[in-house]
């Protein structure tokens, strides 16, 4: 007798949330299986990948990306153009990070602007992250819900100590929201049934567990994803099946490995090739724990994610 | 029993004669006004008696109209025969109907181990306490009987008593000498039998005949609160008892705070000293409470957590908290009275309730004994509430226990208006859920004064269940009502005004101090459910469960399922033992097979370490959550919710 692979069938499925309108929109989540898992069920959207865009000039980036990306640092619709029509990127992340009262301090109405003009560049749909300022962000992702009426963005992050706030802003305004805890299961939970039980909507919600980087905490990140798939799809836990969204560009380019010279560590080789393989590698490893919509920084590493896409059939 | 009938929520209770009305409103679940505890200060629990006589306790607060129209303040009548009672509209402020959509169940209460209980207990053990104090009529000596003193000692107590054989302290043998000739050779021999093969001992001699007058303490030991009662050793009555926080207090919260401390310069001294000192406060308090003197109380009995056993004793606890996390000892010998620096005649002595392992201690075993658990056949799950969340499932065959660190919350430390169980504190609360008017009782019916664990509980659920907090214990303050309010950024809810109270400022809930409840009954359940899920034993298997804990007299078994703090189960299975470490004291102080069992229980149970528990920290914080993060385990609190959500 032919061997028969052990299959798994799962009681839970994970939630399709729309991103975007009309012919641009996307779809995270919607699959019965683990990511990849395709001879136990099906998978209807691949993953996605976001690609940043800062609203300032950043300063102190490696300089793999800088060589790729630096033409259009400091014009945040440039670079989102940019990721849309040479790199692919099937969302853009705009990271409002000049609005962080401990930093530049932009007021509300200046990252409204910014939003706006992003958002008239572009076709693909549209992730906007606060600086992580928890009263700030309370302020300007308001606005920035209601200046995007009616194009089915994404606001984030909501935390504890600002969700009622933000909430209500993607409700009134019908948007989606990223809901951020630092890496625990049980506190994903608790954020996505306090959120819903202000009446926002199951499918209007992403969770944003807080990963960390290969070699700075990818290993844990990996088991709480996965154990957050498990419960939504073996427990069939409705307060878990929201897709999953990791903010990770930003963790991985943060890293020694991924910035530090050729003439720093000449042993540690090319510093391009590392970096865009440190963020590939963080990359896949998310996909494979249970990611659904991936926020990547560097061109190279988003080709290299696509192609193993496409190794698994997923275009 | 007296029953009472409420209008217009039409609800009938049946209650002690002589009960409370006001109380048997909140058995009821009928709300009234009362923000004085029941103290007849605010005179907002009028009600009217349309049917039958309840006797009430004149005051100002009502005029001679209200009082030939029925009006009685609810707090100072008694029911004493079938009473209608009307909750007129002011006292419910508002809309009675939202009250009762919102299906407030009749209360159950946490049943206690009744009296009956104890002494079935009890009986089985008699009165043998490890002294004994014998008076002996000795022959003065001649030049014809010339043995020693002490022989002349021996002889007498073997032909008067049967005591045979015997050592003697040096520092009695210093003194018998003087003592035989000042009593004229008429003396009371206090002899120690610890059993075990060990001979008796000759610990104390005193003139004249006090052999009637044998006295002996009862303490628990806990990290917050330590607690002593005086026990007569001839009769097995307690006398008199008192309780105090342990001055440790100062040097950290909890026990691995102590500990920390211990290692410090003369920690360990000083911690010794300071929970001595708190002793011997106490031991001055029942002494003068009982009338009896100090001289005759000749042994001690304490239980308590194994670091407070080991501080109490001059041991050090450092190892404890060091991995692989060892006691230097979990049983440990009877020792002088005097060498710890009691205050205790010399000669007393000390006997600490055996300990299980680093972080299950004699307060643990101590309980199952008094709480018949080592000889139940049910399968029962025995919960000692203190900061140090000790707990144990099994019954006469087996015993698991595991212990967590679950604070000093439900003992009123780090509470703000929180306090231990003693009179002022608000035992129990009610809310309304249309005008969020609470209804408080405390202790004593006096002016509330602060507010204890029972209280806590019933403060919390009540606010949950009206929408004041969320799941993570934050306020809504978007509500508009004065009682809840923002101060310092933070969120609180005002159980007291300032003027109804006897401490003259408000008494409050905050977000901080629903932080340190969520923590506290997020250890306990955690601790819990871990523990049943190593056997595999559901929930619904339990068959009975046990509280201990000094969390006051009326635990609402359904407001501590709300809160999370005990998982669902049918109201009547769980009990309240009150303070089950001194309730075992007291049994190991009156009776020597009582201690021999203690022994035995703390030799075959076996314990859980948690801190090695890797599911341990994810139930944790899973149980961060009213009641649960996962709800699918308290569907009772969901569908109650969901009625509130919808009325």
């Amino acid at each position: 007798m032919a061997f028969q692979a052990p299959i798994e069938q799962y009681s839970g499925k994970i939630r399709e949330v729309t991103i975007g309108t009309g012919d641009n929109k996307v779809v995270a989540g919607g699959q019965n299986i683990l990511t990849f898992y395709d001879f136990e069920g099906t998978m209807p959207h691949r993953p996605l990948i976001a690609m940043e865009v800062y609203d300032v000039e950043p300063q102190d980036w490696a300089t793999a990306l800088k060589d790729t990306l630096g033409s259009v640092w400091g014009d945040p619709v440039a670079w989102a153009k940019k990721c849309q029509d040479d790199f692919g990127a099937d969302l853009i992340c705009l990271q409002l990070i000049s609005t962080d009262p401990n930093g530049a301090d932009k007021s509300v109405d200046e990252a409204v602007e910014t939003v706006k003009a992003v958002l008239g560049a572009i076709s693909i749909p549209l992730i906007v992250y606060g600086s992580g300022n928890a009263d700030k962000d309370s302020e300007v992702l308001k606005k920035v819900a209601e200046a995007a009426q009616g194009q089915n963005i994404v606001i984030g992050t909501a935390v504890e100590d600002n969700y009622k706030s933000v909430a209500a802003a993607a409700m009134g305004f019908n948007q989606v929201v990223s809901g951020e805890t630092p890496i625990d299961v049980n506190m994903a939970k608790q954020l996505n049934i306090l959120m819903t039980n202000l009446g926002l909507p199951a499918e209007q919600i992403l969770i944003d567990p807080a990963v960390g980087a290969l070699g700075y905490g990818l290993e844990y990140a990996y088991s709480v994803i996965e154990r957050d798939r498990l419960a939504a799809l073996q427990q069939n836990d409705a307060m878990m099946q929201m897709p999953i969204i990791a903010n990770m560009g930003r963790e991985v380019w943060k890293t020694k490995e991924a910035k530090i010279s050729r003439e720093e560590a000449p042993e540690w080789g090319d510093p391009t090739r590392r970096g865009i393989l440190w963020e590939t590698i963080t990359a896949v490893s998310l996909l494979m724990a249970g990611t659904d919509i991936l926020i990547m920084r560097h061109p190279e590493s988003v080709n290299l994610v696509k192609k193993t896409f496409a190794e698994f059939g997923l275009n | 029993m007296p029953k009472v009938h409420f209008y217009p929520d039409n609800r009938i209770v049946e209650v002690e004669d002589g009960e409370n009305l006001l109380r048997a409103a909140m058995l009821a679940g009928v709300h009234v006004n009362a923000s004085c505890g029941g103290s007849s200060t605010c005179g907002k629990c009028r009600v009217i008696i349309e049917q039958g006589k309840a006797e009430a306790k004149p005051t100002a607060k009502l005029s001679a109209d209200d009082i030939a129209q029925g009006y009685v303040l609810a707090c100072t009548a008694t029911v004493n025969e079938d009473i209608e009672v009307r909750i007129p509209i002011e006292s419910q402020m508002g809309d009675s109907k939202a009250a009762l959509d919102r299906e407030l169940e009749t209360v159950s209460y946490a049943g206690f181990l009744s009296a009956k209980d104890l002494s079935e207990l009890f009986g089985e053990f008699t009165i043998n306490p490890a002294t004994k104090r014998l008076y002996v009529e000795l022959t003065p000596p001649n030049l014809e009987d010339n043995v020693s003193d002490l022989e002349r000692l021996r002889r007498g107590l073997n032909r008067q008593h049967g005591v045979a054989d015997f050592n003697v302290d040096i520092s009695v043998l210093r003194k018998i000498a003087g003592t035989l000739r000042e009593a004229d050779f008429k003396v009371t021999a206090t002899i120690l039998s610890l059993g075990g093969g060990e001979c008796d001992r000759l610990v104390k001699l005193d003139a004249g005949d006090c052999s009637a007058r044998h006295y002996g303490l009862a303490v628990d030991i806990g990290t917050t609160s330590v607690y002593v009662e005086l026990v007569d050793l001839a009769t097995g009555e307690t006398l008199a008892k008192a309780s105090e926080y342990n001055t440790q207090v100062s040097c950290g919260e909890d026990i691995i705070s102590r500990i920390v401390y211990s290692l410090k310069k003369d920690g360990l001294q000083k911690l010794q000293q300071l929970v001595v000192e708190t002793i011997n406060k106490l031991i001055d308090r029942v002494v003068e409470r009982a009338a009896v003197e100090l001289d005759d109380i000749v042994y001690m009995v304490a239980a308590g957590n194994t670091t407070m056993t080991h501080i109490f004793l001059g041991i050090s606890p450092k190892y404890i908290r060091e991995e692989p996390y060892i006691p230097t000892a979990t049983f440990t010998p009877t020792v002088e009275a005097k060498e710890l620096g009691l205050r205790m005649p010399e000669g007393a002595r000390v006997y600490t309730v055996p300990s299980k392992a680093s972080y299950v201690g004699g307060d643990i075993t101590a309980g199952l004994l008094a709480s018949g658990v080592f000889k139940s056949d049910k399968l029962t799950l025995y919960i000692d509430v203190g900061t140090n969340g000790e707990m144990a499932l099994g019954n006469a065959d087996w015993l698991l226990s595991c212990s967590c660190s679950a604070g000093p919350a439900f003992e009123g430390g780090s509470i703000k208006n929180g306090m231990r169980a003693t009179k002022g504190a608000i035992e129990q609360v009610r809310i309304n859920p249309a005008t969020l008017e609470p209804m408080i009782l405390t202790i004593g019916q006096t002016k509330p004064k602060g507010i204890c664990g029972s209280g806590l509980i019933d403060a919390v659920a009540e606010l949950f269940l009206t929408g004041v907090i969320n799941e993570k214990g934050r306020f809504n303050l978007e509500l508009d009502n004065p009682r809840i309010r923002e101060v310092d950024g933070q969120g609180e809810y005002v159980l007291a005004w300032a003027a109804d109270t006897s401490i003259k400022r408000d008494i409050v809930l905050t977000e901080a101090d629903l932080d340190n409840l969520i923590r506290t009954k997020g250890a306990i359940y955690a601790g819990i459910t871990t523990l049943l899920d190593s056997m595999q034993i559901p929930v619904e298997a339990i068959e009975e469960i046990l509280i201990a804990g000094g969390f006051g007299r009326y635990i609402e078994v359904d407001q501590s399922i709300t809160i999370g703090l005990l998982p669902e189960v049918e109201g009547e299975k769980v009990k309240y033992v009150g303070n089950g470490s001194l309730l075992g004291a007291r049994l190991v102080l009156l009776s020597r097979e009582a201690k021999d069992v203690v022994i035995d229980i703390a030799q075959k149970m076996t314990y859980l370490d948690l801190s090695t528990n890797p599911t341990f920290m994810d139930r944790y914080v899973s149980a961060l959550f009213l009641p649960h993060t996962d709800r699918d385990t308290f569907p009772s609190v969901m569908r109650r919710m969901k009625a509130i959500l919808s009325a």
